[in-house]
C-alpha cells in the first residue's frame, strides 16, 4: 500500500460561529479509492476545498502529499484534480478551447490533440465548437470532468462527480474513474447516496461535519449500471 | 487588557490635557502675526501628527496579521483606524477654523491640507471596507491589504503634492509652524500638547482595542459551544 | 511563464471574443470627452492644460472598468478557484492580469488621445510622442493597483462603489504627476521640466506593482 496521499487530523471549520467540519480524522493512502456519502449541509464540500487548499481550517490539519494544506506548493498543486459544483470553465470559449487552456495551464504536451481526444471520451464531440454558455448542466459537468482529468492528476477529488448526468454519462464517468485509480491516481469522490462504480473503494459517511469510518469496502455488486 | 494600565493611561491623559488646555490658553504668548487664532496650532499640528502615526499604526498591524494570522493584530488595526480617522477629521476641521478668520478661506488646497486630505480619504475607504465586507470571512485579511498598501502610498502621496504646490502655491495654512518658533514657550507648549494628545489617542485606542478584543474572545466561545453542542447532538 | 503566457492569451481572446466591451470603453472615453467639453467650455489659450486634464479623467474612470475586467472575469463559474489551485504562483497570475488589465486600458486611452487632439486641437507631433511615457506609465500604475483592488472588491458588497472609493485616493500621486507631465509635454517645456514628475511615476509604479505581486497571494486566498 502507497503512503498515505490525504491525512486530516482534527479538522475543524466553523464558519462564523457555524461549525461545519468538526475535528475530521481521516486517511487515504496513495491508489486508493474512497467514497465519501453525506446529506445536504454534512460538510463534504467544505471538506474538499479544504483538501485542495482553496479554504482555511479552523483548526487541525491536513497534509497533503506530506505538505500542509494551508501551504500547498506548486508541485504538489500541479498533482490535484478537483470537481466542484462550479464548472471552472469560460462560459465564452467553447469546449474545445476550454480544455485547450487548461491543457496549456498545464503544460500539457500536444494540447489541441488532448483536447479533441477528452471532449470525444466524455461524449461532446458533436458539441467541440459550442460555447459553454449554451450547454446544458450535464454536458457542463461531463467537460468539467474532462477538465479535471485531462492532465491525469495523481490525486482526484471529485465534489459529486455523477450530479445532473444522464445514465450514459455517468457510465462514461465511472469508467474514467475506474481508469484513474488503475493508474495509480488516489481519488475520493463525495456523493448523496452509495454508488456503484464497479471497482473496489472505501466507503465512508461524513454526518453533520464528523467522518464516520465505514468497516464495509464497496465492493463491485452484479448491477451493471451505478445510480446517482 | 488590563485595565489599570488603560486607567492610569486616562488619568494620566487627563492630566495632559488640562495642562496643555491651560498653557495654549494662558501661559503662551499670542503669535504676532496671526493673533489670537494662531493658538489653534497647537492643537492643529498634534492632531496631525496623530492621524498620521496612527495610520502607520493600521498598517503594521497589517503586516502581523497576515504574517502570524492571530486575530488581536485585526482588533489592533481596525481599532487604530476607527481611532485615527476621529483625529483626521478634527485636524480638517481645525484646518478650516484656522483658515477662516485669518486668510477668509474655508478650504485651501496646500501641501500639508491636502496631503491631509488624501489620508481622510484613505482612512474612509478602509472603514468602508470594513464596513461592506463584514459579512464575508476575508474582511481582517483585506483589511490588512488595504492598510499595507495605502500606508505606503502616503509618502509619494507626500512627495507629489509638496512637488504640485511648489510649482502653484496655495494659501499655506500652517506658516506658524515653518518659520521656528520665536518665544520658546512656544516650543514648549507645542511639546507638551504633542504628548498630551499622543496620550489621549493612546488612551482611546485602548479602549476600543479592548471592546473589540472582547468581541472576538466572544466569537471564539461561541463558537467553542456551537462545537460542543454538535458534539452532543451526536449521542 | 507557460502558465502567465496561456492566461494572457486566453483573457485577450475572451475580449475579442465579446467585443461589445471594447465598443463600450471607446464609447466611454467619447462621453467622458463629451462632459468635460461642456462643463469646462475650454480656452484656446489653455488647450494643454485642459486636454491633459480631460485625458487623465478619461484614463481613470474607463481604466476602473477596463482594468478591471480582466479579474472580475474570473468570478463567473468559480474560475478563479481553478487559477488558484492550478500551477501557476500567485504573483505570476498578478502579473497575468495586470497585463490583461493593461491591454484593456491602453485600448481605450488610444480612443482617448484621439479625441482631444479632435476636441482640444491639438498639433500631431512630436509633443503627442512625449504624452506617451506619462499615459503608459500611469496606465500601468493604475493597472497595477486596479488588479490587486478588484480581486478584492469583486468579494464584496457594493464591490462597484467600493473600487473607486479605494483606488481614486490612492492613485492621486500618479494622477498629479501624471496630468503635470503631460501638460509639459503637450505644451513642449524642456524635459527637464517632465522629467521629476516621470520619476514620480515610475517610483508609483514599481512600489504598486511589486506590492500587488506580494500581497495578491493574501487577496485571493478564501477563508
Amino acid at each position: 500500500m502507497g503512503a498515505p496521499v490525504i491525512e486530516a487530523r482534527a479538522l475543524t471549520k466553523t464558519f462564523g460561529v457555524t461549525p461545519v467540519l468538526r475535528e475530521v480524522e481521516f486517511k487515504l493512502a496513495q491508489g486508493r479509492g474512497a467514497l465519501l456519502i453525506g446529506g445536504n449541509g454534512s460538510g463534504k464540500s467544505t471538506l474538499m476545498r479544504i483538501l485542495a487548499g482553496l479554504s482555511q481550517p479552523t483548526a487541525g490539519e491536513a497534509l497533503i502529499f506530506g505538505e500542509d494544506c494551508r501551504r500547498l506548493g506548486l508541485a504538489n498543486r500541479k498533482r490535484i484534480g478537483m470537481l466542484t459544483h462550479q464548472s471552472w470553465l469560460y462560459p465564452n470559449l467553447t469546449a474545445r478551447e476550454n480544455l485547450q487552456f487548461y491543457a496549456e495551464l498545464y503544460a500539457l504536451h500536444d494540447g489541441p490533440a488532448l483536447a479533441t481526444r477528452w471532449i470525444e471520451r466524455v461524449g461532446l464531440g458533436a458539441s467541440a465548437n459550442e460555447r459553454v454558455r449554451g450547454f446544458s448542466r450535464g454536458m457542463e459537468q461531463r467537460l468539467s470532468i474532462a477538465r479535471t482529468m485531462m492532465p491525469n492528476p495523481e490525486l482526484l477529488l471529485l465534489d459529486e462527480p455523477f450530479a445532473a448526468l444522464d445514465r450514459d454519462a455517468v457510465a462514461i464517468a465511472a469508467e474514467l474513474i475506474r481508469a484513474a485509480i488503475g493508474g495509480g491516481a488516489t481519488v475520493l469522490i463525495t456523493a448523496h447516496a452509495p454508488i456503484d462504480i464497479e471497482t473496489e473503494i472505501e466507503s465512508h459517511q461524513i454526518v453533520r461535519g464528523k467522518v464516520i469510518r465505514s468497516r464495509e469496502h464497496n465492493r463491485p455488486s452484479l448491477r451493471t449500471s451505478a445510480g446517482a | 487588557m488590563n485595565s489599570a494600565i488603560r486607567n492610569g493611561l486616562g488619568w494620566s491623559t487627563l492630566a495632559l490635557m488640562l495642562t496643555s488646555l491651560f498653557m495654549v490658553f494662558e501661559w503662551v504668548p499670542t503669535e504676532a502675526e496671526q493673533g489670537i487664532v494662531q493658538r489653534i496650532f497647537y492643537f492643529h499640528v498634534p492632531l496631525a501628527w496623530v492621524a498620521f502615526a496612527a495610520f502607520g499604526i493600521v498598517a503594521i498591524a497589517g503586516v502581523f496579521y497576515l504574517w502570524l494570522k492571530d486575530q488581536i493584530w485585526d482588533d489592533l488595526g481596525y481599532a487604530a483606524a476607527e481611532s485615527g480617522m476621529v483625529f483626521c477629521t478634527l485636524v480638517l476641521i481645525t484646518g478650516s477654523i484656522w483658515a477662516k478668520p485669518i486668510w477668509g478661506i474655508w478650504w485651501t488646497w496646500d501641501s500639508r491640507l491636502t496631503t491631509t486630505f488624501i489620508l481622510w480619504l484613505l482612512y474612509g475607504g478602509y472603514l468602508m471596507l470594513r464596513a461592506m465586507a463584514d459579512d464575508t470571512p476575508e474582511v481582517a485579511r483585506f483589511g490588512a491589504v488595504i492598510g499595507i498598501v495605502a500606508a505606503l502610498d502616503v509618502p509619494v502621496v507626500i512627495l507629489s503634492v509638496r512637488l504640485w504646490r511648489t510649482i502653484h502655491p496655495a494659501v499655506i495654512v500652517t506658516r506658524a509652524g515653518e518659520h521656528g518658533l520665536e518665544d520658546p514657550r512656544m516650543v514648549v507648549t507645542l511639546l507638551v500638547s504633542l504628548t498630551a494628545f499622543t496620550a489621549l489617542f493612546a488612551w482611546i485606542l485602548m479602549l476600543r482595542f479592548s471592546q473589540l478584543r472582547v468581541r472576538s474572545r466572544l466569537n471564539g466561545m461561541r463558537r467553542e459551544a456551537a462545537l460542543i453542542e454538535a458534539a452532543a447532538r451526536d449521542y | 511563464m507557460g502558465a502567465f503566457a496561456a492566461i494572457l492569451r486566453k483573457d485577450l481572446r475572451l475580449e475579442i471574443r465579446s467585443g461589445q466591451s471594447t465598443l463600450a470603453l471607446f464609447a466611454l472615453s467619447l462621453l467622458i470627452m463629451v462632459v468635460l467639453v461642456f462643463a469646462l467650455d475650454p480656452q484656446p489659450s489653455d488647450r494643454a492644460h485642459d486636454a491633459a486634464g480631460a485625458l487623465w479623467v478619461a484614463l481613470v474612470f474607463a481604466g476602473m472598468l477596463g482594468a478591471t475586467r480582466s479579474i472580475l472575469a474570473e468570478n463567473e463559474n468559480g474560475c478563479m478557484r481553478a487559477l488558484t489551485l492550478g500551477p501557476i504562483d500567485a504573483a505570476a497570475l498578478y502579473g497575468a492580469k495586470l497585463t490583461g488589465g493593461f491591454i484593456f486600458m491602453a485600448i481605450a486611452e488610444l480612443a482617448a488621445v484621439i479625441l482631444i487632439v479632435l476636441f482640444f486641437n491639438l498639433e500631431i507631433g512630436a509633443a503627442l510622442i512625449r504624452l506617451a511615457p506619462p499615459l503608459i506609465l500611469g496606465t500601468l500604475g493604475f493597472a497595477a493597483l486596479a488588479t490587486l483592488l478588484a480581486a478584492i472588491s469583486g468579494r464584496t458588497r457594493a464591490g462597484d462603489l467600493l473600487l473607486p472609493v479605494l483606488a481614486v485616493p490612492l492613485f492621486v500621486p500618479a494622477l498629479i504627476a501624471g496630468v503635470k507631465a503631460s501638460e509639459a509635454a503637450l505644451l513642449g517645456l524642456p524635459l527637464a521640466a517632465e522629467g521629476q514628475w516621470l520619476g514620480i511615476l515610475i517610483g508609483f509604479d514599481v512600489l504598486f506593482v511589486t506590492l500587488g505581486a506580494l500581497l495578491f497571494e493574501h487577496v485571493i486566498r478564501e477563508d
